[in-house]
Formats: structure tokens, sequence, C-alpha cells
């Protein structure tokens, strides 16, 4: 349906609302004969306001603006770091009306009981969602890689009430899925000028004083364990899991790197990534994919390394909090309904991402942007941002190639290891080694 | 007069025991509980600190977050005086004096986080001042130590944490009564023994109240050292915070008391040398 | 020692200039870079080399954001800032005049607002975060995120005030009570503007300390960003010299109110000079 005729369409019916033929209104919902949004016609609706609390890459003012003015309710975006918005969910869940999240937060998150399983039976979408997440496989029936958090090992419990994991697919879903991507190194072509082929070179000596990983302790301990194993040092159980042992084993080998100067810095946020790599402190690092193109867009030469051993993948999340309740619980659903609906996944394919839904996300895209972006085609035009700023020249090919290709090879999910506890606190040690 | 004594200390002590009070009551309860993978257990363990005296790397970070709070209270120190003793006694009229004054503050009207990250080009390898030295032909190769490094982190430090201590030094300072020093200087005093027996002594209120400030601030951070550090350095907040980071709120909570009892054993130490409140009774 | 009068700067004078020219250039060199950056063309990012020369970024301010709200979260700061600014002024300073007295309790005060100053900010703000949910009240940057960075101000205020109290002559107060003035009347017209740059002072801290505030306020804030926490989030995507752009406005903000405050009380000395010599002579 076009935009045109969804305003129109909202128009009308907000006539009718007003002049009290709500019955009307309901049979129209009712019947279904409305594909579009929105679907809910109570007359205060205008003064329901929902929060959505997440990261910047995926808690973007631009899809608020646009499901405000789609769905005729208020949608409002606030952004925060990763480690505030954990705590903010568990310790004062009634600030905040739709958790966005990574899928290891739902280990902390759903025992607890702060989130609302989403009834899939009012979620339209759940059908054409990527089986990575409903059901733990690719499309031609081969199981994910389950180190780590694999999402599907978080996505469902057994009923409404219920705060304990669903080893198998239920009606009650913890998360709709939204963002997600394949990470790997980055890499300065004209600098390291030979190509890169294994996580392990992130420990060459060649790269002394060149290398850098992320300061997030279970991720960046991760990206050390595919360089360790790579290198054939230690053989991991789990990586996304160790044990105390093959912690003790890794810290060991990172202080070692450390001291004798391997790593540049540690980056935190996206920024320091990016800057790192553009000023030459850094030639090899973890990063994520719209990082390199950020380099990229800078006239920096700089690729995203597919690598033998696979790719570490993340995936995000949107959840009602458990506090909602009648409109506003309405709106939620009416929300997600409308986030995989097409327009967010268009959006945020545009800065490197994937939707869940791509089926929906292909018809808000132009075919080259398609091509580019999920196919691993050449691109035929220039590719630009959502803004319109020039992200890739004409002819570039999307590094790791199609979505399958990449989304095909993830070695290990982002994670939260059974032994956290003592995770942080030796990487604590490496960090003031 | 106790009584309008207490009323006019109301405001303050009430907020503080609204905001703080019931805040610390809940870290000092929280640090003897237990907790496992995904709760908190409400129960009395000594665990959290067992193993927080029970690891070097309490004694380590300790270590390193005191080496950086000395080194940058002692170069605010030196900054703060001698700043706040050329606005003072060599600056006038008084218009200008303040004019400078508050040209040293207004830096501090930028964001924390905009004004750290602009270390970053500036030191960087292929920064400005590494290129300038390399142009100038003093070193052939950039310095590496200059970011990401102990360096890197002391000098943001002293770049974000030095107003605090011109202002109170400032203050202190600027209400010495002119006639006492010209009474010395008359007198045949030396420069240095004007500034020894007279202005340090009289400005000594504020000297303590910087060293407080920043001694505190310093004991406290986490950022700057993660940042400039680019992540190799370590402070006692910075480990609290990824603890904090992952919901491990008991273990944080024991270092933070612990934490609290240092830095005011510190606080302490700088009230043994200057009393605050007898000054004021004086 | 420079002495009001005696001609010839001391060499002590130059060294002390020079000092000072060194720290004002430390300030203010490394942020030249984010002033030059700001002016990057709408291609360039935020580091040198520059595509371009442009005034875009600082457009790009004011108009539609792509990553984050920086006009929303920078008048909520601003506003927090003064409210913050406010009620520490006027808590420290009735604190102050307290305080110049031992009363029962004032020990506990003091050591109180010394631990809130050294409590690590982060479990505080998770505190503040904590109770607010306990009471059932929605945090907000105005509520909880306030009660947080007053934990913050309020220390700084009570010991600025005691380096203002410090030496503070009683024989005034004194002597105004001997002429028949009431304690408010003392108070106002004796007290106040003695103490009348000590306030400025904690007025200055009070409001950059809540401009500046990260990790206390970073938990309780409720679901509206301050400036720095917006900022901070908006490093974890692709952000703009944008960023720098509200560096440089800011600066050049804080000068002109610097410029117009200055020229104003110099304005005020000079009609008063004029008006009231004959007083001033009796001083």
């Amino acid at each position: 349906m076009s935009a045109k005729n969804k305003t129109l369409r909202r128009q009308l019916s907000r006539r009718e609302v007003l002049k009290g033929a709500a019955a009307t209104a309901g049979m129209l919902a009712a019947s279904g004969a409305i594909g579009g949004f929105p679907t809910i016609w109570a007359q205060n609706i205008k003064d329901v306001k929902l929060v959505q609390v997440g990261g910047s890459y995926s808690a973007i003012i631009d899809i608020a603006r646009q499901a405000s003015k789609d769905l005729g309710f208020q949608v409002e975006m606030q952004t925060g770091a990763h480690d505030a918005l954990l705590n903010r969910f568990v310790t004062q869940p009634n600030s905040v009306d739709i958790a966005d999240m990574e899928y290891f937060f739902l280990l902390h998150l759903v025992p607890r009981g702060v989130l609302h399983p989403i009834d899939l039976k009012k979620y339209k979408w759940w059908d054409k969602v990527v089986p990575i997440f409903t059901k733990g496989e690719y499309p031609d029936g081969r199981k994910v890689s389950t180190e780590g958090v694999l999402p599907f090992e978080v996505q469902y419990v057994d009923g409404p009430e219920s705060t304990k994991f669903s080893k198998r697919p239920t009606q009650w879903a913890n998360g709709i899925p939204t963002v997600y991507n394949a990470d790997t190194l980055g890499i300065r072509p004209d600098i390291v000028k030979r190509p890169i082929e294994h996580w392990r070179e992130l420990l060459n000596p060649e790269f002394k004083g060149k290398s850098a990983i992320l300061d997030v302790p279970s991720i960046g301990i991760m990206d050390a364990a595919m360089a360790i194993e790579s290198r054939g040092d230690i053989k991991y159980g789990d990586k996304g899991n160790m044990t105390k042992e093959e912690i003790d084993k890794t810290i060991k080998i990172l202080i070692d790197a450390k001291k004798s100067g391997q790593f540049r810095a540690f980056w935190t946020t996206f920024d320091e990534s990016v800057n790192l790599m553009a000023s030459g402190e850094v030639v090899i690092q973890s990063m994520w994919s719209p990082a390199v193109t950020a380099v990229r867009s800078r006239g920096i030469p700089c690729y995203y390394a597919p690598l033998k051993e696979g790719y570490r993948a993340w995936a995000s999340c949107i959840a009602p909090m458990r506090h909602l309740k009648g409109l506003k619980l309405d709106a939620a659903y009416e929300y997600l309904n409308w986030y995989q609906s097409g327009w967010q996944g268009g959006f945020i394919a545009k800065q490197g991402y994937y939707s869940s839904v791509p089926e929906t996300a292909k018809k808000f895209m132009t075919a080259d942007e398609w091509g580019y972006w999920y196919d691993g085609k050449p691109a035929k035009g220039d590719i630009k941002d959502p803004y319109g700023t020039l992200m890739e020249k004409a002819g570039q090919v999307r590094d790791g190639g199609s979505f399958w290709e990449r989304m095909g090879k993830v070695a290990c999910w982002n994670t939260l290891m059974d032994e956290n506890r003592y995770m942080v606190r030796k990487w604590n040690e490496f960090v003031s080694a | 007069m106790t009584r309008l004594h207490h009323l006019l200390a109301a405001p303050l002590a009430c907020l503080l025991l609204v905001f703080f009070g019931v805040p610390l009551v809940l870290v000092v309860t929280v640090s003897f509980f237990d907790f496992d993978q995904f709760d908190i257990i409400p129960t009395f363990v000594l665990t959290n600190y067992l193993e927080l005296f029970g690891s070097s790397l309490t004694y380590s970070l300790y270590a390193n977050t005191v080496k950086y709070a000395v080194i940058v209270w002692a170069l605010t120190l030196v900054i703060g005086f001698t700043v706040s003793y050329f606005l003072v006694f060599h600056v006038r009229p008084f218009l200008l004096q303040l004019a400078l004054f508050l040209v040293c503050t207004v830096p501090f009207w930028t964001s924390n986080v905009i004004r750290m990250i602009s270390w970053i080009p500036f030191l960087g390898r292929n920064g400005i001042f590494n290129q300038s030295l390399i142009a100038l032909g003093i070193v052939d190769q950039p310095l590496e130590f200059l970011l990401f490094s102990d360096f890197a982190v002391v000098i943001a430090y002293v770049h974000l944490f030095s107003l605090f201590m011109i202002v109170p030094i400032f203050n202190s300072m600027a209400r010495i009564d002119p006639a006492v020093i010209e009474a010395a200087v008359d007198a045949g005093a030396g420069r240095f023994r004007v500034i020894r027996e007279i202005v340090v002594p009289l400005s000594k209120t504020g000297i303590a109240m910087g060293s407080i400030f920043v001694v505190a601030l310093v004991m406290g951070d986490f950022f700057v050292v993660k940042i400039m550090s680019g992540g190799q350095s370590a402070s006692v907040v910075l480990a609290m915070s990824n603890e904090i980071a992952v919901l491990q709120y008991p273990p944080a909570a024991a270092s933070a008391v612990v934490l609290l009892l240092v830095v005011t054993a510190m606080v302490v130490g700088i009230l043994r040398i200057v009393d605050v409140r007898r000054e004021l009774a004086g | 020692m420079h002495r009001p009068g005696s001609g010839r700067r001391p060499w002590t004078f130059y060294a002390l200039a020079a000092f000072f020219g060194l720290y004002v250039l430390f300030l203010y060199g490394p942020m030249s870079a984010i002033f030059i950056l700001s002016f990057q063309g709408p291609t360039g990012g935020l580091t040198f080399p520059m595509n371009g020369v442009s005034l875009h970024w600082f457009g790009a301010l004011f108009g539609q954001q792509r990553t984050g709200d920086f006009a929303g979260s920078f008048t909520r700061s601003i506003l927090l800032a003064v409210i913050v600014l406010s009620i520490t002024v006027a808590a420290s300073v009735m604190a102050g005049l307290a305080f110049r007295r031992r009363f029962l309790g004032s020990t506990l005060v003091f050591y109180m607002a010394i631990f809130s100053l050294i409590i690590p900010g982060l479990l505080l703000g998770l505190g503040v975060g904590l109770m607010f949910q306990f009471l059932g009240i929605k945090p907000a940057w105005y509520s909880s995120a306030l009660g947080a960075q007053l934990t913050w101000t309020l220390p700084f205020g009570l010991l600025i005030m005691f380096a203002v109290f410090s030496r503070f002559n009683p024989f005034y107060e004194e002597a105004a009570r001997d002429l028949g003035a009431g304690y408010g009347q003392t108070l106002w017209n004796v007290v106040l503007p003695i103490l009348l740059p000590g306030i400025i002072a904690v007025a200055l801290f009070g409001f950059t300390l809540s401009y500046d505030e990260f990790p206390r306020t970073l938990i309780p804030i409720g679901s509206r960003n301050t400036l720095p926490l917006e900022i901070w989030a908006m490093t974890t995507n692709v952000t703009s010299p944008a960023l720098y752009a509200l560096g440089t406005l800011t600066t050049a903000v804080s000068f002109v109110v610097i410029a117009v405050a200055l020229t104003s009380i110099a304005l005020i000395q000079r009609r008063r000079t004029r008006r009231g010599t004959r007083t001033d002579a009796g001083d």
C-alpha cells in the first residue's frame, strides 16, 4: 500500500471515530480488510507513547518518526550504551516500554520476568522471519553454530507467564529479531599488502603494535578465542561458553601478547574503531561492518576479510516490557508488526545490517541496493546510505558476498558465559596487566 | 541558635540523605549478598570481600589508581597554585583578572567526552604533535607512547580536572588582604619567603579543597582511563564497571565499600593537615 | 611580588605569565582540532584530512538529526544544569552558614558529604534508579537524575563554601548587628555581598558538573537523555562532525556570554565609582 493511501485511510478512520462510529471502525479492523496501519481504532490512541530504548545502531530516531507517522501514536527512541541498557532493563523495567537489545541479554532478562512474552498469534510475520531465529537452522536444514548464544536457544518460553526458556518453538517469543550481522576482521590492504585469511593474523607479530580487539569482555574474549584457536594453541569445547581452564589459558596468551606490545588499543565505541583504522594506528582489528564502510567513505582503503574460520555473529531483538497493559500493550503489538513490515528493514540495510524479514525490506530498497547489500552483486550505480551520503562507488561488491554466504558461515555468537563472573575477573586482570 | 543552624543545614542534609543515604545503604547491604548467573541471592556472606582481599588484582588496581591520583594531584597542584598566584597577585585590574580566570574555565563547558576525544587526533601516531616533531626533525619515528598509554591518561586527567584545583585556590588567594603582603615586603621579606610564610598558609584551605576534589575525581574515574589508555590500563572503578556491566552487583558493591573507605582515609589525611572546619571558626 | 604602582614588572611576572600562557595553550591546543574539524565539508569525517570547508555541520545541529537528538538533549542538559545550579547554590550557602558553628550532627553531615563525593557514580546511579523503581515513581531527568547529580554537586558546593567562610571576618556581621540590623538584614546586606565571589564559584561548579555529569546520570536518567549520554550513545554509530560543531558553538557562546558579562560589570562599576566616590573613600 502506498504511503498516500495509508494516510488517507487513517484520516478516514479518524473521522469515523470522531463521529462516534466506533462499531463501524471495529468491524473494519476485525474484517481485516485493511492491510496497512493503523489497526487500532481507540479514540485515545494518539495519547499513547512508546519509548524504545536501545543502542544507537538500532534505536534510530528516523524509525521512530516514521512509525509515529504511520501508526498514529507516538514512538520515541532513547539510545544508550550497552551496559547501561542492561542495567536499566533489569533494575528499572518501568522506565522502558520496548527493550531493544542483543539476544544474549535475554539470558538475564527472561528469568527475571521483566519482559512480556510475545503472543505469536498476534504477530503476523513470524513465518517470514529468517529460520536462523525461528528454528536455529539455515533454509537448507543445516543447523546453525550453537557456540555462544544462538538466538534460537533463547527465542521461546513455555507460556505467557513462564520465565523458563523452551528448547523448541512455542507460541510465545521473548523478542522479535531486528538487526544482525556477521563480524570479522577489518584490514588496511594498503599497509598489510597481502591477503588475510585467518583469525590468527590478529596475533601475528608482523602486526605488532598495530592490531586491536573489542574492549567488551564477553565479546573481546571471543575474538581472541577465534584467533587462538586458529593458531592451534587451544581447541575449545565451546568458545561461547568456556571452562575456567580455557579462560585461564586464553587470558594468559592475551597477557603475553599484550606485554610483547601486540595491541595498539582496545576499542569500545564504533567511532574509536573507525578512527583507529582511519588514522593508521591499527591495520588489523575486529570491527563492525558499517565501521569498515565508514573508513572507506573517507577515501581510506579498508576491507572486511572473509576468514576461513568463519564469522562471529550478533543479533538484536525488540521486546515489550512486562509492565505494558491494555491500550499500550495493543500499541506495542501494533508497533512490532509495523517494525517488520519493511520500512525499518530497508533503512538499516542501507547502513549495512540485515533485517530478519528480508522479504519485506526488499520492497523498500531499489533493485540495485538489494543486489549489493543482500545478493553480493556488484553495485550498478553508487550506493548511498539512508541519508543520501555516498557509501560505495558503482562496481563495488560487498565484502564476504551475499547474505547467505556471510550468515551461512557463522562460527559463533556474541555470548554470556556460565563462568561469566570468573571471566570478567580474569579480563580485568588482563586489562591491568 | 542551634535550631537555626539545623534549619540552615537541613536542605543539604535531607537531599543527601535521600539521594545518597538510601543508595549507600543498598550498596552496603548488597555487598554481603551472594549471586549466581541469573540473580542476586539475599543472604549474608563475606565471599565478596574475601575474594576482593584475596586477589592480587585488587592490589595492582589500587596501586595503579593511586599512582594516577598522586601524579595528577601533584601536577594540578603546581598548575592551580601558579595560575592562581599569577592571576591574583600579578594581574590588574580586577576585570582583566576575572576575564583571564574565565578563559581558563571555558573549555570546561565543552562536554568531557568531546574534550577527551580531541586528544586522540592530537597525540596519535599520525597526529598533529607527532607530525610537527617529525617536520621539525626532532624525531624520525613517531613517538608511540604519547597515545594509549599512562602518559595519555595523565594528560587527559590534568586537562579535565585542573579547574577543580584552580577555583578553590583562586578563591582563597583572592581573599588574602594585600596589606599583609605589602607589610611583609616592606619589612624586607623576599618573594619566596612571602609565598612560603604568607601565601601558602593563607590559601591552604583552597589547596586542601582542590586536593580533595582532584583525588576524589581520579580515584572514582573509569572513563578517562578506559579511553585514553586504549583499554590497556585499569582503575578500581573501571574493574567495578566491568562487573556492573554484567549485573554482578555484590562484588561491585563490596569493591565500592572498600574504595569508599580508602578514599575517605585519603581525605581524612588531607584534613589532618588542614582542618577545613577549624579554619571556619578561626 | 608585584606591588601595584611600583612601575617596572619583576622577572617573576614574565615567568608566571609564560606559565599561564602555556597552560591556556594546553587547554585550548587539542580543542583547536575540534574547532577546525567542525568546519568539515558535508562529506567529511571526524579526523583529518578536511573534505572541503563548510558550515554544514552547524546547520545539522539545528536540523533533524540522524542518529541522535542534539537539540533536545542540549536543552535538557542546560535546563537541568540551571536547576542543579540553583539548588546547589541555595543549599550550600545555607549549609555553609550553618557550619560556622558546630551543631549536633554537623560531623555526620560533613562526612556524608565527603562520602557522597567519592562514592563511585555508577553504583550511586544504580541505587537511585532502584529506589525510584521501588517507590513506583517513573525516573526522569528532572527527578531521579536531578537527585543523582545533586549528590555530586552539593559536596562541591559545601566544600567551596568552607573555603569561602574560612577567615570570613565575623566582625562585619557583629558590627551590622550592633548597628541594629536584624539577622535577615545582616545576611542580605552584609554577608551575601562579601560571599558573592564564592557563590559565583559554587554556581560555576554546579553548572559545569551537572552539564558534564556522566556516571551518576547514566542509569537513573529516565527515558530522555542529557547531552553527554546522547553523545556517548551516538559514538556507537556513525557519528558526524556535528559533534565537533557543538563543541565549537559551546565555546563561542561561552566567550560571548563572558564578554557581555564583563562589559556590563565594567559599565556598572564605572557608574558606581562616579556616583559613590565619597563612600569608597571612607573605606
